[in-house]
């Protein structure tokens, strides 16, 4: 039973933190190596927000709005110019994400953090104790990607979404605003990466290189979803459990890494990952 | 027999007065690395051997990224692999002349079988260079993983240190460094610059047409990261015995990155310029970061974005670039290739099918077209005439019903090898290799029949004859050494069919080749398909709009109408039966 709610709590984790870079990746196909930067920046307002002696749960809206103001400077000052050159625009969000890193350590030092905790205690789960705040996770999961789908199919900025991804060309020569559609994405994903990295703090160490950790699972799984909601679930929740599984029975080091190969080996085989076409 | 054996061409000078520039740069490096010790405090020293070590590290990335297109985040990996292979050795078996020459062949051979690997995983029919990348990112961080893993034989996260290593010095570990640096970038340098140099380009720039040209372009991507991967595992040697130590992160993919930042800020694209970037960089950081150890890194974080942002070119953008070093090649003939006229066919179609889910693009075709023939098809648009193309050329398109080329069934085969049947295919918007020149373009079209050489360029380039008509009908014979980027649309349709037929191909797919040109144009690449259908015994399928063109030079129409091909004869009974009629004004739709 714990290994079973173990497995769909990492699942859960992962697809929170890959959101971020799967929205980004999804519309303006470029991976945003600054994803990195922007849990790290979530986690710190936590950090900063409870030393100044608020409410650890204020820290999620605030984690918000730094996160979407930054993912907006972004786009316009780096992603935006580099718009013919993807590859470069991977490079200069790294770079991006190094010059953020630096200033939080120059900021506060290289030490580990260690904010209050959200939530604690545990739960009763059918004669299981576990987590409370593991399964928080697991229900905000659920309702991130509901949200997703309702945003994607039911607003006017989804639909548009929707439409840069399809054929983003067509999208502009029908009239359509999509740098306006690119910089909200964004904003949005940022956005989304800053709540993921103030959600990690009670189970991550909080420290300045805190979020490369989690970098290229979530990469390695926003690869094999491509630009579907359902695929992005699946795969974190297939490869969750290889994780855990191999953190249990084999060793947690390679369990680190299970993401990340597992992905790899699966694009080479059947490029397509989990997205059908 | 090749005009080539009866007058040996005279290889191209090697030292243009840029090249005699460069060699003595080169050897006032090694008389400085063989004299800096003299100088030199043993800090700095010891320094700069580490440095030169990364410098031949940001080469190995540069000739990745800068020169074939493939950014990668991995060389680490192979740069640990190295290291750790000579330190385990030695740590675990013990110093002695024998172990050392142990611990340089493994570090040699593992990476390369790592880097074989890593190849095969990053570069595959349909892979993209984001994929590529993406795979260069997890190779380190497995490795390191790996190493952590490891337990007291790795040294885990504090490495191995404490190894007997080759008993040289300070001083002579960094000439040992110097020279190998002077050396590579030498290699480096007569390599881009060679014909084979000329062949990454190609396949950075454009992949598909590299492969239209018979060139297995990942086969040489893989080589590529291969040479470099053992490259990278010799420089891990040398770091490990010069530094005495090696830590996990030195396989990680930081010091990947760091590898990068090294090469932007030097200049990607030239050999030069991310040698001195990492030497500079490391040996600045080496000086500065004890005083301001953050500091530094943001430094380099922001320089790295803003030349991401306004220097692509990196610190060598400054530099102006020197243009039209190489003399024009010459033009060699090749006798005129007859065809075989058997009156098998050559092409043969049977019960094609395509479609992308429950939209039909192409059903039931049946279509043999022997040697000497010039089949055209005709059709309205979204007939599915260039998909049915596409089809004839790579076999890894999923289709039902057979494609044999030569009595050869092309399923599953890539472009590479259709075109190894003898297959050719003109695009429909001329695809040439943008930077380069005619003449460089010519040349690419011939390196699966004439290896190019990894240190020079061909002085001469051969082509069959009717190539070279088609160059003097057109004029491309005067703008051998002009950048196909400033040639006019005719120009470059012309230059990509004499491409085509320079692969002497037996089979020549086109796809509309005269849309866009002018009157004169067009009558000349009529008249050439002519002579080579009908005079040499090429075969070709064109796809055509313009029935008057059709007319002038096609014995045989075939019609594609919404996916099936619905009338195949004579040109005569063909354009003026009423169903053509019918379908070009719009009527009919059965």
């Amino acid at each position: 039973m714990a290994l079973l709610l173990d497995i769909a709590t990492t699942a859960a984790l992962l697809f929170i933190v890959a959101a971020g870079l799967f929205v980004i990746f999804g519309v303006l196909k470029i991976i945003n190596f600054a994803h990195a930067a922007w849990l790290t920046i979530g986690a710190y307002t936590t950090v900063l927000a409870t030393g100044m002696g608020l409410d650890p749960w204020l820290s999620l809206p605030l984690a918000l709005l730094v996160g979407g103001l930054l993912g907006a400077l972004t786009e316009v000052a780096i992603v935006r110019p580099l718009y013919r050159r993807p590859l470069d625009a991977i490079l200069a969000t790294w770079g991006l994400g190094v010059v953020i890193v630096q200033l939080i350590t120059l900021g506060f030092g290289r030490d580990m953090q260690m904010p209050p905790a959200l939530m604690g205690g545990t739960v009763n789960m059918l004669g299981t104790p576990y987590s409370s705040y593991r399964l928080f996770l697991l229900a905000a999961a659920v309702v991130l990607g509901v949200v997703f789908v309702l945003v994607l199919e039911r607003t006017r900025l989804g639909l548009n979404a929707q439409a840069v991804i399809m054929n983003e060309t067509l999208a502009r020569a029908l009239g359509m605003n999509t740098g306006r559609v690119r910089m909200i994405t964004f904003m949005l994903g940022s956005a989304i990466a800053a709540v993921a990295g103030v959600l990690l703090t009670p189970l991550s160490s909080v420290d300045p290189s805190m979020g490369i950790s989690w970098l290229i699972g979530a990469f390695m799984l926003v690869m094999v979803s491509g630009t579907s909601v359902a695929a992005l679930a699946l795969a974190c929740l297939c490869f969750g459990a290889a994780q855990v599984l191999v953190s249990t029975w084999v060793s947690p080091i390679l369990g680190s890494v299970t993401v990340a190969v597992l992905c790899a080996v699966m694009l080479r085989l059947h490029p397509k990952g989990f997205a059908r076409d | 027999m090749t005009d080539q054996a009866q007058s040996t061409p005279a290889p191209q000078q090697l030292l243009t007065r840029h090249g005699t520039g460069l060699i003595a740069l080169g050897v006032l490096g090694l008389v400085l690395v063989l004299l800096g010790p003299l100088f030199l405090d043993r800090f700095t020293l010891n320094v700069l051997t580490r440095s030169m070590i990364y410098a031949m590290m940001a080469i190995t990335v540069d000739l990745l990224w800068g020169y074939a297109g493939i950014l990668t985040f991995g060389q680490s990996a192979f740069f640990g692999a190295g290291a750790y292979a000579t330190a385990l050795i030695l740590t675990h078996v013990g110093g002695g002349a024998q172990n050392f020459a142990l611990a340089l062949v493994l570090s040699l051979v593992l990476p390369m079988g790592l880097a074989a690997l890593v190849g095969w995983l990053s570069f595959y029919h349909k892979s993209t260079p984001l994929y590529a990348s993406v795979i260069s990112l997890v190779v380190p961080i497995v490795l390191t993983q790996a190493i952590f893993a490891g337990g007291s034989f790795t040294g885990s996260s504090s490495g191995l240190v404490g190894y007997p290593t080759m008993k040289l010095g300070a001083a002579n570990y960094f000439r040992l460094a110097g020279v190998a640096l002077i050396l590579f970038a030498a290699l480096s340098w007569v390599i881009v610059r060679s014909d084979a140099g000329r062949l990454l380009v190609a396949i950075r720039d454009n992949p598909l047409r590299a492969a239209y040209l018979g060139i297995r372009t990942q086969r040489v991507q893989i080589l590529l990261m291969t040479a470099l991967g053992g490259v990278a595992g010799i420089a891990g040697f040398l770091y490990a015995n010069a530094g005495r130590i090696v830590a996990p992160e030195i396989a990680g993919f930081g010091f990947g990155t760091q590898m990068i930042v090294w090469t932007a800020l030097g200049g990607r694209g030239t050999i030069l310029g991310p040698a001195m970037g990492a030497i500079g960089i490391d040996y600045l950081g080496a000086q500065l970061s004890g005083a301001m150890p953050y500091l530094w890194q943001l430094i380099i974080g922001i320089l790295f974005v803003v030349m991401i942002l306004f220097m692509p070119r990196g610190l060598a953008g400054f530099i102006p670039r020197r243009r039209g070093g190489a003399p024009v090649p010459q033009l060699g003939a090749l006798p005129d290739h007859m065809q075989q006229r058997d009156s098998a066919p050559l092409l043969s179609v049977s019960g094609m099918r395509k479609s992308y889910g429950d939209f039909v693009v192409l059903d039931g075709i049946d279509l043999e077209v022997r040697p000497g023939e010039l089949v055209s098809v005709v059709g309205p648009n979204g007939a599915g005439k260039t998909t049915f193309l596409r089809c004839l050329s790579d076999g890894t398109e999923t289709i039902e019903g057979r494609v044999l080329l030569s009595g050869q069934d092309i399923a599953g085969r890539p472009p590479e090898a259709v075109v190894a049947l003898g297959v050719g295919r003109k695009f429909q918007v001329a695809s040439v290799f943008e930077t380069m020149t005619v003449a460089e373009c010519l040349r690419l079209a011939r390196v699966t029949q004439e290896r190019p050489s990894l240190w020079r360029r061909a002085a001469r380039i051969t082509l069959p004859r009717a190539v070279l008509d088609i160059l003097s009908l057109t004029g491309l014979d005067g703008k051998l050494s002009e950048p196909v980027s400033g040639l006019s649309h005719g120009m470059r349709q012309s230059l990509e069919l004499a491409m085509v037929v320079a692969m002497q191909p037996r089979l020549i797919l086109l796809d509309e080749p005269t849309a866009g040109l002018t009157k004169a144009e067009r009558t000349l690449i009529g008249e050439v398909l002519i002579r080579l259908t009908r005079d040499l015994g090429y075969a070709a399928v064109l796809i055509e709009h313009d029935l008057d063109f059709v007319r002038q030079i096609s014995k045989r129409i075939v019609v594609l109408h919404q996916g099936r091909l619905v009338m195949d004869g004579p040109v005569d009974a063909v354009v003026n039966s009423d169903l053509v009629r019918s379908i070009y004004s719009g009527v009919a739709h059965d």
